[in-house]
C-alpha cells in the first residue's frame, strides 16, 4: 500500500489512531527521545539518542514478585506486562533493521514471554533518512540503507510538503486504513519523486566498514591478535556503547528486596553488558574475559562474526551511536577496519 | 520446560549433607518439587536454583536421571546465592527451573570403557554419569574414577568408596597441578582404546588433563568436558555464557574436545 499524506494531515492521522498509545521523538533537556506524542508528532529531528529497543526490551522490568513468611513456602506472582497497543513514529531505518535482529534473539531456542508481550503491541512507523542524521552513520556498509523499510510497519519519506507512506506489513496497512480518508493515492509522479529522493539519500556520503562480508573470517583469524589490547587501551568499561546499541540484548537478573519480614521483593531483569569486567567472572575468581581487549573483541566479534555464523546477518545496523557516545573515542568502524587490515 | 521460562517451580529441601568444611565449604542438597510436577533431566543438564531475596544461580544436576523423586545439587559456598544455600535447613523451600543445556551422549557409550576425572566440586556435573553407569554396570567396560582436590577433603567420599570393587577408584589419583604424577598414574590404569574420558573441574585443571589424555592416545572425539560458565537466563538470551557462536547454557555445557576446539579459547 503506497499513499500520500499531506504534512498538515499528520496530526489528524495520529488522532485517528487515538485508541493506541503514540510515541514520537521529543526534545527533552537537549536530548531527543521517544516520548508520548500528545497532540503533535515531531519528525524534524536528527535521530534519537537511544534507539526504541526499550519499548520491547525495557532497561528494567519485573519478572515476578515474591512474598515469603519465614518457614513457609514463598508466594510468587508473575507480572507479565499488560501493554496497550503502541505506535512509535519517527523510527530511523537503522533502528528498524534492529527489530528483526532482536526478534531472532528473543525467539531463538525458546520465546521470551516478557519481550514478546511488549513487542507484539508495538508498531514501527519509520522515517527515511535524507541526510545522515549523524556524522557516524554507516548503515550502507552493513547491508542497510537510509531508506530501508526492513523491520518497519510503515516507511514515511519526506517529499517536502507531503509524506510518501508505504505500508510494509499488515500492521502497517491497518494503521494507514485507520486514517484512510486522510491519505491520497500515490501517482506515478509521486513514485518518481520518491525514487529521486531515495537515490539522493543513497548518494550522500557515509562512513564505511570496508568489505563487511569478509569480517567474519577476518575476525576469526584475528582472535589472538595483540591488536585488541591496543585498540581497547583507552576503554574505561562504561558500557555506553552497548546501552546505546539498538541490537545489544545482554541482561542481568537480580532480586530486589522491598521488605524483610515477611520477605517481600521482586525479581528484576536489567540491561547488562559484556563490557563490564565482572560480566563473565566466575565466583571462583576465574574470568574468561579478564581484560578490556578481550571484552572489546567480544562486542565486535559478536556483532560481525558470531551473530553472522548463527543468523547469516550482521548484528550491527550502522547507527553509529556507539561511536558518538563513547567517552574515550573508541570507534567500531575504525576498529573493524584496523582488524581487517591487520588480518590481511 | 515451563511456559514462562523465568518463573521457577517451588521445591523443598529434603536432605542436606556436609561434604567439605572450611571457607569454601561444599554441601549436597536433595530437593523435591512442591507440586510433584518437577521435570525430567538427562546427565549433564543444569538447573537454575533460587533463594528468593538473594537471587538465582546455575548449578549442574548431580543426581542420575534414574532418580525421579528428587534432584541432587552439590554446592560450594563461594557467592551470594551459594552462601544463602549454605544457610538453609531441611524443609526450606527454594526455586528451581530447568532443565537447561545439552547432555552427555551416554547411550552411544555402551560397551565402552569409561574414565571419569573430577577436580574439586567439578565431580558433581559428572556424578549423574557415574551413578547411571554404575546402575547399568553390565552395559559398560572398565570404569575408572579419578578424583583430586586442592585440599585433602574429598566430597562424596562414602559414595566413592562404595564404588570400589565395581570401578577402579583413585582418590587424589590425578593431581592435575602435578601433571607428571597424573600422567604416571593414569598410564598404569587407562587405555585410550574403546574408551571415553569425561573431565570436569577448574578450567586450568581441565586444560591440563585434556593434554594428558591426548598424550595417552585419546582422540579429540573421545574426550568430554563441561563448561561451567557464569549464567543468568539459562535459555540463550542474556549473553553471559556466550563463547563464540554458542550460548553455553543451550549448546553446552557438554562438549567433546573436538567440538570445544572449534570455539574461541575463551572459557
Amino acid at each position: 500500500m503506497e499513499k500520500i499524506l499531506h504534512k498538515e494531515r499528520l496530526d489528524d492521522w495520529i488522532a485517528a489512531l487515538s485508541d493506541r498509545e503514540i510515541l514520537s521523538p521529543a526534545l527533552e533537556d537537549g536530548v531527543w527521545a521517544f516520548r508520548p506524542a500528545g497532540a503533535a508528532v515531531r519528525l524534524d529531528y536528527p535521530n534519537t539518542t537511544q534507539p526504541p529497543k526499550g519499548l520491547a526490551f525495557p532497561q528494567r522490568e519485573v519478572f515476578f514478585s515474591f512474598e515469603q513468611v519465614k518457614g513457609e513456602a514463598p508466594l510468587l506472582r508473575q507480572t507479565l506486562p499488560q501493554v496497550a497497543q503502541r505506535v512509535v513514529f519517527g523510527v530511523r531505518p537503522c533502528d528498524g533493521r534492529a527489530v528483526p535482529r532482536m526478534d531472532k534473539v528473543f525467539s531463538d531456542h525458546v520465546e521470551d514471554p516478557y519481550y514478546w508481550a511488549r513487542r507484539k503491541q508495538v508498531a514501527y512507523v519509520g522515517l527515511a533518512c535524507q541526510q545522515p542524521p549523524s556524522s557516524n552513520c554507516f548503515c550502507q556498509s552493513v547491508g542497510g540503507s537510509p531508506v530501508s523499510s526492513d523491520g518497519l510497519d510503515v516507511l514515511l519519506t519526506d517529499l517536502g510538503e507531503r509524506y510518501f507512506a508505504a505500508a510494509v506489513s499488515e500492521t502497517g496497512k491497518a494503521l494507514m486504513m485507520a486514517g484512510e480518508s486522510l491519505f491520497e493515492a500515490a501517482t506515478d509522479a509521486d513514485r518518481a519523486q520518491l525514487q529521486g529522493a531515495h537515490a539522493a539519500a543513497l548518494a550522500r556520503p557515509q562512513r564505511a566498514v570496508r568489505d563487511p562480508d569478509a569480517l567474519p573470517s577476518k575476525l576469526k583469524a584475528s582472535f589472538d591478535s595483540p591488536l585488541w589490547e591496543e585498540l581497547a587501551r583507552a576503554c574505561i568499561g562504561c558500557g555506553i556503547c552497548t546501552f546505546l546499541c539498538p541490537t545489544c540484548h545482554c541482561f542481568d537478573i537480580n532480586d530486589e528486596v522491598t521488605g524483610a519480614a515477611p520477605l517481600k521483593g521482586k525479581r528484576v531483569r536489567t540491561w547488562d553488558t559484556c563490557q563490564f569486567p565482572d560480566f563473565t567472572m566466575h565466583t571462583s575468581g576465574h574470568n574468561p574475559r579478564e581484560n578490556s581487549g578481550a571484552r572489546l573483541r567480544q562486542r565486535v566479534s559478536h556483532k560481525f562474526q558470531y551473530f553472522h555464523e548463527n543468523f547469516a546477518m550482521h548484528q550491527c545496523t550502522g547507527c553509529g551511536r556507539c561511536v558518538t557516545g563513547c567517552p574515550v573515542g573508541i570507534d567500531i568502524v575504525s576498529v573493524v577496519n584496523k582488524v581487517a587490515e591487520h588480518a590481511g | 520446560m515451563q511456559d514462562n521460562v523465568y518463573l521457577p517451580q517451588l521445591a523443598r529441601v529434603v536432605r542436606i549433607a556436609d561434604e567439605v568444611a572450611g571457607e569454601r565449604a561444599i554441601k549436597t542438597y536433595h530437593v523435591e518439587p512442591l507440586d510433584s510436577a518437577g521435570f525430567e533431566h538427562a546427565c549433564g543438564q543444569c538447573a537454575m536454583l533460587s533463594i528468593f531475596g538473594r537471587g538465582e544461580m546455575m548449578i549442574s544436576i548431580a543426581s542420575s536421571p534414574l532418580v525421579k523423586e528428587y534432584k541432587q545439587f552439590t554446592i560450594m559456598r563461594t557467592g551470594r546465592v551459594s552462601l544463602a544455600f549454605h544457610e538453609l535447613a531441611v524443609g526450606d523451600v527454594v526455586g528451581m527451573r530447568g532443565p537447561y543445556g545439552n547432555s552427555f551422549p551416554i547411550e552411544a557409550w555402551r560397551g565402552k570403557n569409561l574414565v571419569f576425572i573430577g577436580g574439586g566440586v567439578g565431580l558433581a556435573p559428572i556424578w549423574p554419569l557415574i551413578t547411571t553407569a554404575m546402575a547399568q554396570r553390565g552395559d559398560f567396560g572398565d570404569i575408572g574414577v579419578f578424583y583430586s582436590t586442592r585440599s585433602s577433603s574429598i566430597m562424596y567420599r562414602a559414595e566413592l568408596e562404595a564404588l570400589r570393587g565395581q570401578a577402579d577408584v583413585h582418590l587424589e589419583g590425578w593431581r592435575t597441578h602435578q601433571a607428571g604424577v597424573a600422567a604416571g598414574t593414569a598410564e598404569q590404569t587407562v587405555t585410550a582404546e574403546n574408551s571415553v574420558a569425561v573431565v570436569c573441574g577448574p578450567p586450568a585443571m581441565i586444560k591440563s588433563v585434556i593434554q594428558n589424555l591426548c598424550q595417552l592416545g585419546f582422540a579429540d572425539e573421545q574426550i568430554f568436558t563441561t563448561l561451567e560458565n557464569k549464567m543468568k537466563c539459562g535459555v540463550g538470551k542474556c549473553g553471559r555464557c556466550n563463547v563464540g557462536k554458542d550460548y553455553v547454557c543451550v549448546k553446552g555445557p557438554v562438549y567433546s574436545w573436538a567440538e570445544l576446539k572449534k570455539l574461541p579459547q575463551e572459557y
